[in-house]
Order: C-alpha cells, then structure tokens, then sequence
C-alpha cells in the first residue's frame, strides 16, 4: 500500500497476500464522522491451503489477518509507515468452509504504535468465528517510500492459480522432522521494506511448532494428526539474509494440546533471534 | 518493602506476599505461595494471578534495564501448561530485546519448593506456563513516573501483607453484572492499583479471566467456577483509572471441539468509557465434583 520515490505502488498486491488470495477494502467512517477507517477483507478457503483441521491452515489464517491488518494500521498513520512488531492470535475453528470474511479496526493510535484488533468468521457456515487477533504495529519514518493510491483503496481477490504450489513449497520452507525447521528466504517472501513477511513467518512458526509437536517424546496419538491454533509472534527484529531457522520447544502438554516456544533465527545474520513466539498445537 | 510508598500498605501485591529477585541485570524471578484462595477449579493457580506475577517479573527487569526511563505495560501472553498446585509458584524473565521505544521479555513459570528451588527431587520440574510482555518506554524527560529509582535498587525484595482471607476474586471487589454477556465490574480502589494509579495490569488480566469464564460458562448453562481460563493475549491501550472497570465479552466457541475462546473488553466506564484493554482468552471445561450431601 506504499509506493516508492517514483510514485509505483509496490504493495498492492504483494506475492505472500497474493498466494493467500485476500481481498481487502477500506471502510471509511460516516460522514462527518472524525474517526480513523475500518478494514474489511475476504479469503477464499483453497483446496491446496487446507490443513489438517480441515480448514485455511493457521499460518495462511494468520497471514490474511497480518495483510490486513498491516493495511488498516497503515491506513491509520499515513504519511508515515509501519511494521508488524506483535501478533496475538485465539483460533476457534480449524475447520472452514469458507469464505472466510475479515475485519479490523484500530483499538489504539499512539505516536510509536498502533494496535488493530481484527475478527475472522466463516462466511460459508453462517458468520462462525473463527479467530480473533491483537496485532502491533511500530510506526516508521517511510524515507523515500511515499503513499500513492486513491482512498477507500480497494484490493481485488487473485484469481485461483490451477498449479499453485502447496504453502511449504510456495513458502521455500525445506522439508524435515523434528524440532527444528528451516526457510529459504527468497524475493518473493520479502515484504515492501525488503525484510521476511511477517505472514511468512507465520507460516514458518506454524510447519515447524507441528513438526516439533509430532516429534516430542511424550506425544499422545503417534500415528494422528495435529494442526495449529492459538499463536503468538513476537516480530523482534527484520530478517533479512536467510536462512531463517525455526527452533521449537515443547514447553508442555494437556488435553490433547501442546504449546511449542518458537524462536525463528537469521541464520546468515549471525544466527540472531529475529522472532519468538508460542503455538499451541492441537491433535485433529 | 515499597518504593517511595507504593506500594501502599493494603495492596494485592502484599497480600500475595510476593517474594522478587533480581539475578542479572537482564532477569528477575519473582514467586508466591499457593493458597486456594488464588486457585481455579483445577487445583491449579489462576491465569489471572500467574499473569500478576509475570507482570511484576517484568516490570523488575524494566525498571533496572531502561532507568532512567521509565515504562508502561504494552502487552502481556501467558499459555498455562499445567495446573500449577505449587508449594509456590515462580516467574523468571529475562530480556529477549531492548530496543529505542520497546522492551520484549520472555517468562517461565515453574513450581518452587519452599526455599524457593526446583522440585527437581519432590516433583515436577517442567514450566507450568509459558510469557511474554511488551513494555513501552516512557523517556525520562516524561513526568509520570512516580517512582525515581535511585542507584541502590534493591535485588531481593518483598512485598508484605496480611494475605488473603478469601478468594482473591472477592478481595480485589470483582462482581458479576451479566454472567451471560461476561459481564463482570471492578472498583478503582488503592488496593488493586499500580505505581500511575491505575488498575494494576495482573489485576486487569484477572478481571479478564472472571469475566471470559463466566461468559463461557454461562454459554454452557452453568456457571464460571467450571471453566479454566489457560490463555490470556492481554493487549493494554489505556490506563483505567477511575473506575468502574467493566467487561463485556463475545464467546468465540463454546466448546464444540473440546477448547474454548472468548474475546473480553475491559471498559473504564467513569473514564468517559474508554475501551481499557482488549484480551483474548482461551479456557477448558473442568469436571466440577458434586456438591456433598447431593
């Protein structure tokens, strides 16, 4: 949503908001009303996206609500810039049909941050909740990258790429087992400031949290399925060199649920803890 | 002890005979005995009072780590593992960044033998809870900070009180408006607030849990006691001050998969109704023993 010194729009459609297909939209407040806009937003549920709770898997949940949420908190403090520094996230459906339906709004505008809180229901099951997100912006100063779009700015939805890979691929996440789990870090995963999308991580903290709870010595269902649910990030600093490597712990279990630390590290920036967060991992 | 004269002498932090300790100049651990009036339905202590002590932990670290600045609670996660039944229960943080405008902290929550060491021997020495929080850096040139900290911070410290006589939820004046609609009110009172002034940030957190239970437990036909809130993403917007602090919650899944999630808000309703803090909660249902004589 931000242009660069010569005016090009460079994240209208971004590639990560792209794969995920999110459509989103400004919703101004009434007329003659002094309040900051609303966001509203809309994401199919592809075949190739589901998870093993049979829905949007988290980390593409957590994307879309990153995407728009990324949007309305910038919307809120134009001309200035922002990043994503926090994402608090409560999932109560791993099962959508679809689509599912977006939308924030901006809890609080501070001179440093702004905090958006953002909802997601289930259009194809009558409005279900599905999540409910708290997400943290720092307010940057945007250097030469200048706002250039029309308000209310809406984006489209990607049409549905027939050959999209699966998100591991799409995500340059590299197969494995275990407790650790490694991403490359390709162009097209870099956001507008040139660093890892925050989405990105997302989905990395999700296939990695699954993979270390699978592989933990007390796992109830060796044989089952798990999927992930409840997140929280931490964006503590940019990644911008790669590898990117997601170091997992199992801090504990109860009731079918696991909650895996993450710590994501920039391997080729001296191995530096750029995100830490928690996932709660569920078996399905 | 207090620092210049908070807290006052009748506070939830003395009452909670909170025990804290500064092992570094990047981490603290703090902890409190376990008693039943701050435990949930499953034996274990509440998320609510677990938050309280991760919010002091940190709040140690920060004050030694940023001063001369001073800081304000941006954001507080908490995910219980276990119920924790104690002899006591301890946090310890340590710093994961500090940056210009933000200082991130990391807690574990463990069991504590009485002397305050691991129950590596007598019992189960895996955390109890995993923690985050975000604090904002209030620069020094910013007059709210009440408190000068002087060269001499101490590095252990105690907070004293007379202890709870009763659950820690009628201590601090929670009362329920509308268990249906998650409802629940807090008086502004010098017991419950921080060093501002304002309700203390564990106290909001825990007036978030009893309200999310009771939604949810009232999503279910009976009541909050049955529900044991293990998730609290505890987002804090503004100072709430003056009282009362009122919550209205929105049940995200009653429970068709087992978990259950709630959205609370936390109103300042004599602060012209400025929303407070925002928390998402996450809780399990706990098979409740029936009543003797039944």
């Amino acid at each position: 949503m931000s242009g660069d010194a010569e005016g090009r729009t460079v994240d209208r459609r971004h590639p990560v908001s792209e794969y995920f297909r999110l459509e989103r939209w400004e919703i101004p407040p009434p007329p003659g009303v002094d309040a900051l806009s609303d966001s509203g937003g809309r994401a199919p549920v592809d075949a190739h996206l589901r998870g093993s709770g049979g829905g949007l898997r988290t980390g593409g949940l957590l994307t879309s609500i990153d995407s728009l949420g990324g949007f309305l908190c910038g919307l809120a403090v134009l001309p200035e810039g922002i990043v994503t520094t926090s994402m608090m996230a409560t999932i109560s459906q791993l099962d959508h049909r679809g689509p599912l339906r977006l939308h924030g709004r901006v809890l609080r505008r501070g001179r440093n941050s702004v905090v958006a809180g953002l909802d997601v229901v289930d259009e194809g099951r009558g409005g279900l909740p599905v999540a409910a997100a708290t997400m943290t912006c720092a307010v940057l100063d945007p250097g030469g990258m200048v706002p250039e779009f029309e308000r209310p700015c809406p984006t489209p939805m990607a049409p549905l790429d027939p050959g999209a890979p699966g998100p591991e691929e799409f995500f340059c996440i590299e197969p494995g087992v275990g407790p650790v789990t490694r991403l490359e870090l390709t162009d097209r995963l870099r956001n507008p400031w040139g660093i890892l999308h925050g989405g990105a991580a997302a989905v990395l903290a999700d296939v990695a949290a699954c993979r270390a709870a699978q592989a933990g010595p007390s796992r109830p269902q060796p044989t089952g399925l798990v999927a992930a649910a409840d997140t929280v990030l931490h964006y503590l600093r940019p990644a911008r060199v790669g590898p990117v490597e997601a170091r997992c712990q199992v801090v504990g279990r109860r009731s079918g649920r696991a909650v895996v630390r993450v710590a994501i590290h920039d391997v080729g920036a001296g191995d530096r803890l750029v995100t830490l967060g928690s996932v709660a991992v569920l078996d399905v | 002890m207090t620092f210049g004269g908070y807290p006052p002498a009748r506070h939830i932090l003395g009452d909670l005979g909170m025990v804290a300790e500064v092992t570094s100049d990047s981490a603290a651990r703090v902890r409190t005995r376990v008693t039943p009036h701050i435990t949930a339905a499953d034996g274990g202590v509440r998320a609510g009072v677990m938050a309280t002590l991760v919010d002091i932990v940190g709040g140690a670290i920060a004050v030694r780590s940023l001063q001369p600045d001073w800081m304000a609670t941006a954001d507080l996660t908490l995910q219980v593992v276990r119920p924790a039944i104690g002899p006591w229960v301890e946090a310890r943080g340590t710093v994961v960044r500090k940056g210009r405008t933000t200082l991130v902290i990391e807690a574990l929550v463990f069991e504590v033998s009485d002397e305050g060491s691991d129950l590596e021997a007598t019992g189960d020495p895996s955390p109890v809870a995993w923690a985050t929080m975000t604090f904002a850096v209030l620069k020094a040139r910013n007059p709210a900070s009440p408190i000068q900290m002087a060269s001499g911070f101490p590095i252990r410290w105690e907070f004293v009180g007379d202890g709870l006589d009763t659950s820690i939820v009628d201590a601090i004046g929670i009362s329920v408006v509308d268990a249906t609609e998650g409802r629940v009110s807090l008086p502004v009172q010098e017991y419950v607030v921080n060093s501002f002034g304002a309700v203390q940030g564990g106290v909001m957190a825990l007036l978030a849990e009893v309200a999310g239970a009771e939604a949810l437990g009232a999503a279910q036909g009976s009541d909050g006691a049955s529900i044991v809130v293990t998730d609290l993403q505890v987002a804090y917007l503004a100072l709430g001050r003056v009282g009362p602090i009122v919550t209205r919650a929105t049940v995200l899944d009653a429970g068709s998969g087992g978990r259950r999630s709630a959205v609370v808000e936390l109103v300042d309703e004599g602060g012209e109704g400025r929303l407070a803090t925002a928390v998402n909660i996450g809780a399990a249902l706990v098979d409740m023993p029936e009543p003797v004589g039944s």
